[in-house]
């Protein structure tokens, strides 16, 4: 184990950043266009990376899985966006904005990125604003703003429930206008499956082209990581049915750490699962516990009833019960914890009994009908189309569904890994939202992160580092190939022969997460997951089927690739968490809870970046990076 | 719930490459849980089919939330089946009947060349934002955001106009396959704004050229596009395009 | 600025040129309407005659007028040809399902789907019209006498036609493919031009369906009013 140096500039925090640049060396004008920069990931940090990196000279090649960078799943955030510009006059600063988001990480993150984050948030929305972004307005033609999770400010800009499609749109128009301009090159529909590393330092990539499954290598002078989370672990989540952690895994396999893999965020209120051929959890947003109470029969013969013929006096509302002095606005992960104890005591109700009621008969009544399809029209009537219930007449069936990690590739203050030249930004890497992550914070960071960070520390990487060129006929290239070649050429004679389809593997998997790596987690469930994991990575090693071959468009081949490494990256999140003896954030073990049932963290033994190095075996080795908080006091939260 | 569920007999169009000859294949699902979207029906089919041994039907997919525009094709003749404002992920089988026989194929346009099975290639729109939908600002600092206020109708209009997903239902349900549409809501949208002012000339004159190169065919009012929109944009956007033509005609910004 | 060929071959500007060229027949085609109007009158044709020998009064400036009217329909039907066969190259391989109207706000119709159909017809339809009233006059025998002038009998060349129900048909028939070409055509144009507001539309597209009827019915009832009537 070594310790991690996140080389954070000396001076006072906010002075931090302002050091940080001046310091900076520069990379002279004439010479930008002889460095060649790889972005992969076209969602918010990586549009925008691009689309800077483009701006500034440099020759950037810009990679996405989709058939077009537009479609990146940043496109499905609906919320909004934080930042402080304070134009509500309610008091909001740059502080109070770094705090929040600390203390709402549960002290699990590093003081000098976040407070970063908050001091950029301002730029993020006078480049979106400028760039033609439609953000919501008031009548008199000034932004509009809204408090959002819980924030006692209303800091968040929105655009209607588009948030994220419109900044992505933004970032994405920026992007072509250097495709315009020579600048950037797109490669749609290609999938990074590994890292080319020369001389301990990241020097390109090699990726499979998903229509005619060619096989081709790109270098460049630095590779910038934006391909987002990996909650698509636990199968059924928020994200998109192609988001995956393969690029990240394969850079950890070459060497990156992996940072704090267990802080996975668990949304509250998602539509239930109807089946098991569900594909996806669709998300609404956690503005509706404002007016609507969660409850379920408080006895389980009740369950089948129809809910309106429930009397009061039979309903556990226990968010209210338990929590009286915050009731259903608990945060998201107190919420979804006591959703799936309530459910986990047979008391859940739908199909599945995997759901809770959340129920707006109350508001309705008090607040009157239009009230409420003002404040939630769009999401009633997105929850009516889905399930064919009507919101207003019956109470909405909710359940929490995995939807954002934490957790990612570890890297230093400028968002570069322990690999020189390997830099990861957005929700890959594990930067800024500690255990937990703030709502309306996600696209802030992507964009913190590709418009005003990478684009400047990526500079200074190539102006004092000496990059010498290389091609892509480097014996290094070779080996990467090689390897990427065995592994497609494995699968798929495996998959010849194989009985259990991919997705029959993947959906075990993710029942095995979410049942003990998700919520809520045990020593003895966590060890068990370890075991069941393991199991099922050597079944679809032995046993999974696949179709086709890999010379053209096969979307099973590209997910059986993906979920090869869920399955290696799920045994990772198990140790990460089985490793961190408290309960922090997203993060919660039964073992340690306070006597009210809260998350009790360790703060003397685990006040640290958990950065975890590949073993083949499994032996994965921690590296630790202290967190040291000089700014801000830890406390401890209660919504009792 | 065991009784909801539906048999239905699919036609599906099986092409196994971009240059390969196409054709109709028949399927006949069973069990359908009425609940389920569209795509999720289709896994169904493909993992029977993966076991059969035999190779799934292709379809792009993302979000499988009506949102990053991935999905589509056409069903009975219509871009994303028959309910208006969906997406085919946020389509549900509930809205067919027992015992249906539904024609499923890809979008169809010369500009929109088929990969495979459902899968096309829409590039041509990219290029076609390439051409000009976006504002000419650098990323750096910008003056702030609140300095240049935009009324809350046209911001609100300039919404509706952005609201496009890029998936192509308007070039699929157009008799004539013109993207008339998706370039005009993105022409509409930044020539509402103040900040897409300046060079809104440009924007209309290059976006509308770069989709007559793409192959594309021209707009005949028909509107069909709009009713195939999951997003419901409205054929006022392709009206304020050919403003925007008809005004770079004559002037020079 | 747009140099005007480029314009005028763009999707937008080759639908401007349909659109001015389609509005200037439609003003036409109101004003023929309005001078055959005349035919209604049971005066034996005398108010036709005399109309129609306003026109001759005009000299050689008629030619300047009826060449001028022949440039617009060439020009309006050479691009519609252009476009609809562009058109048919912008999707080669057909739906097997033909495209099914979402309803709403679509006006997917036989009129719009066939433009170029009923346009083409139209075409056809307008070589023998004018070959039969506007060549077949310069070679009419019978002549009537207006205020002591002699002048050609173009009622009698009128009446003649009517008075054969092939022609009557044809005629009848023609107007039919007239209307539909218009249901759309008029509100088409208007909305090329990006010419209207949007809480217009709907009212424009009505007033295109009122235009049609009214230009259709008033020139269809000619052939059988004089069949019927006399």
């Amino acid at each position: 184990m070594t310790k991690l140096d996140a080389r954070s500039p000396d001076g006072p925090l906010h002075k931090k950043w302002d050091n940080r640049l001046e310091e900076m060396k520069l990379v002279a004008p004439n010479n930008k266009k002889k460095h060649e920069i790889i972005v992969v990931g076209t969602g918010l940090a990586g549009g925008s990376a691009a689309a800077t990196l483009g701006e500034l000279g440099y020759s950037v090649k810009s990679f996405c899985i989709q058939d077009s960078p537009r479609r990146a799943h940043s496109i499905a955030a609906q919320g909004g966006i934080n930042a402080t510009k304070n134009y509500p006059n309610d008091g909001d600063s740059i502080w109070r904005l770094f705090y929040d988001t600390i203390k709402g990480g549960d002290f699990r993150s590093r003081e000098s990125n976040t407070y970063r984050l908050a001091q950029v948030s301002n730029n993020i929305i006078d480049q979106a604003v400028a760039q033609g972004v439609p953000f919501a307005r008031e009548y008199g033609g000034e932004l509009a703003n809204r408090s959002f999770g819980g924030a006692q400010v209303s800091r968040t800009f929105y655009a209607r429930g588009q948030t994220g499609q419109q900044l992505l749109l933004g970032a994405y128009q920026a992007l072509l206008r250097q495709v315009d301009r020579g600048k950037v090159e797109i490669f749609a529909r290609r999938e990074m499956l590994d890292l080319v590393k020369i001389d301990g330092v990241a020097r390109g990539i090699i990726t499979r082209n998903l229509v005619t499954g060619e096989i081709e290598r790109h270098a460049a002078d630095a590779v910038v990581l934006c391909t987002g989370g990996y909650g698509r672990t636990y199968f059924l989540s928020t994200n998109a049915f192609n988001s995956n952690a393969t690029a990240a895994w394969r850079c950890h396999k070459r060497g990156a750490y992996f940072a704090n893999p267990c802080y996975v965020q668990i949304h509250p209120t998602c539509i239930p699962q109807s089946g098991d051929y569900q594909s996806k959890l669709t998300l609404m947003s956690e503005s509706l516990r404002n007016d609507g109470r969660v409850w379920v029969p408080k006895d389980k013969k009740d369950i089948g009833k129809p809910p309106q013929d429930i009397p009061e006096s039979d309903r556990d509302y226990y968010l209210e019960r338990k929590y009286p002095a915050f009731g259903n606005l608990v945060p998201r992960d107190v919420a979804s914890r006591n959703a799936k104890y309530v459910c986990d005591e047979g008391r859940g109700v739908g199909a599945t009994g995997r759901a809770v009621y959340l129920d707006f008969r109350d508001a309705i009544k008090e607040q009157g009908r239009d009230v409420i399809e003002d404040k939630y029209g769009n999401l009633f009537h997105m929850y009516h189309k889905i399930t064919d219930e009507d919101p207003y007449e019956v109470p909405m069936r909710i359940y929490p569904a995995v939807h954002y990690t934490m957790g990612g590739l570890w890297v230093d203050y400028e968002l570069m890994s322990n690999i020189p030249g390997l830099f990861v930004a957005g929700e890959a890497n594990f930067s800024d939202h500690g255990a937990n992550r703030l709502g309306a914070s996600a696209l802030m960071q992507g964009l913190a992160d590709g418009y005003f960070i990478v684009p400047f520390t990526v500079g200074n990487f190539i102006a004092n580092y000496d990059i010498k060129k290389v091609s892509t006929d480097h014996k290094a290239f070779d080996a990467a190939e090689t390897e990427v070649r065995d592994q497609i050429d494995k699968m798929l004679s495996v998959g010849k022969e194989g009985s259990r389809t991919v997705i029959e593997i993947y959906r075990d998997l993710g029942k095995v997460m979410y049942d003990k790596v998700g919520m809520s987690r045990t020593e003895e469930g966590l060890k068990e997951a370890r075991e069941e994991i393991v199991a099922l990575r050597e079944e679809f090693w032995n046993g999974v089927k696949i179709p086709g071959s890999s010379d053209n468009y096969n979307k099973m081949l590209e997910l059986a690739g993906r979920v090869a490494d869920f399955l290696e990256l799920a045994e990772l999140m198990a140790i990460d968490a089985l490793e961190r003896e408290e309960s922090c954030g997203g993060h919660f073990r039964e073992e340690y809870q306070s006597d009210e049932g809260e998350a009790l963290r360790v703060d003397d033994e685990f006040s640290y970046v958990a950065a975890w190095e590949y073993d083949e075996d499994g032996d994965y080795e921690v590296h630790k990076e202290e967190l040291e908080f000089e700014n801000v006091e830890l406390s401890t939260r209660s919504y009792k | 719930m065991a009784d909801d569920m539906m048999t239905i007999h699919l036609k599906v169009w099986r092409q196994a490459g971009p240059d390969k000859q196409g054709r109709f294949e028949n399927y006949t699902v069973e069990k359908v849980n009425p609940h389920m979207s569209f795509l999720e029906m289709l896994d169904v089919v493909n993992e029977t089919l993966i076991h059969d041994g035999e190779e799934p039907i292709e379809f792009d997919s993302d979000c499988r939330e009506g949102i990053c525009g991935t999905c589509g094709f056409v069903i009975n003749g219509q871009a994303h089946g028959e309910e208006r404002g969906t997406t085919v992920c946020q389509l549900h089988m509930r809205s067919f009947s027992d015992g249906e026989t539904i024609v499923v194929e890809p979008w169809r346009a010369r500009a929109f060349p088929v990969i495979k099975d459902l899968v096309v290639d829409r590039d041509s729109f990219d290029r076609i934002i390439a051409a000009g939908g976006y504002v000419s600002v650098g990323t750096g600092p910008k003056p702030d955001a609140n300095s240049v206020k935009i009324g809350k109708d046209v911001s609100d209009k300039a919404f509706d106009a952005a609201a496009c997903i890029g998936c192509g239902a308007c070039v699929a349900a157009c008799p004539n396959a013109s993207a008339a549409l998706f370039t005009g809501a993105k022409v509409s949208q930044l020539a509402m704004l103040p900040q897409g002012k300046p060079e809104r000339g440009r924007r209309a004159r290059r976006m509308v050229h770069q989709m007559q190169e793409e192959g594309f065919g021209n707009c005949s009012n028909i509107g069909e596009c709009e009713a195939a929109c999951p997003k419901e944009i409205s054929i006022q956007n392709i009206a304020k395009m050919k403003r925007e033509y008809l005004r770079a005609i004559f002037t020079d910004s | 600025m747009i140099p005007l060929k480029r314009a005028l071959s763009s999707p937008t500007g080759r639908k401007f040129v349909m659109s001015i060229s389609g509005i200037a027949l439609v003003l036409f085609v109101i004003v023929h309407l309005l001078g055959n109007l005349t035919l209604y009158v049971p005066d034996g044709g005398e108010t036709f005659n005399r109309y129609a020998a306003g026109f001759e009064a005009m000299g050689p400036f008629l030619y300047v007028i009826e060449l001028g009217l022949l440039a617009v329909i060439v020009i309006h039907m050479t691009w519609g040809i252009a476009t609809a066969l562009k058109n048919r190259k912008a999707r080669p391989e057909k739906y097997a399902e033909s495209v099914d109207s979402k309803g709403g706000p679509s006006n997917l119709s036989l009129a719009s789907k066939n433009m170029i159909v009923t346009g083409v017809a139209l075409g056809i339809f307008l070589v023998v019209h004018i070959w039969h009233f506007r060549i077949r006059k310069v070679y009419v025998a019978e002549t009537t006498e207006i205020d002591g002038n002699e002048h050609a009998d173009l009622y009698a060349l009128v009446h003649a036609a009517f008075s054969d129900p092939l022609w009557v048909a044809f005629y009848v028939g023609a107007m039919l493919f007239f209307g539909f070409h218009l249901r759309h055509g008029f509100w088409s144009a208007l909305q090329s031009l990006g010419a209207m507001k949007p809480e217009w539309s709907k009212g424009i597209y009505a007033l295109g369906f009122f235009v049609a009827l009214v230009l259709t019915v008033g020139f269809m009832g000619i052939p059988l009013y004089i069949y019927f009537v006399g």
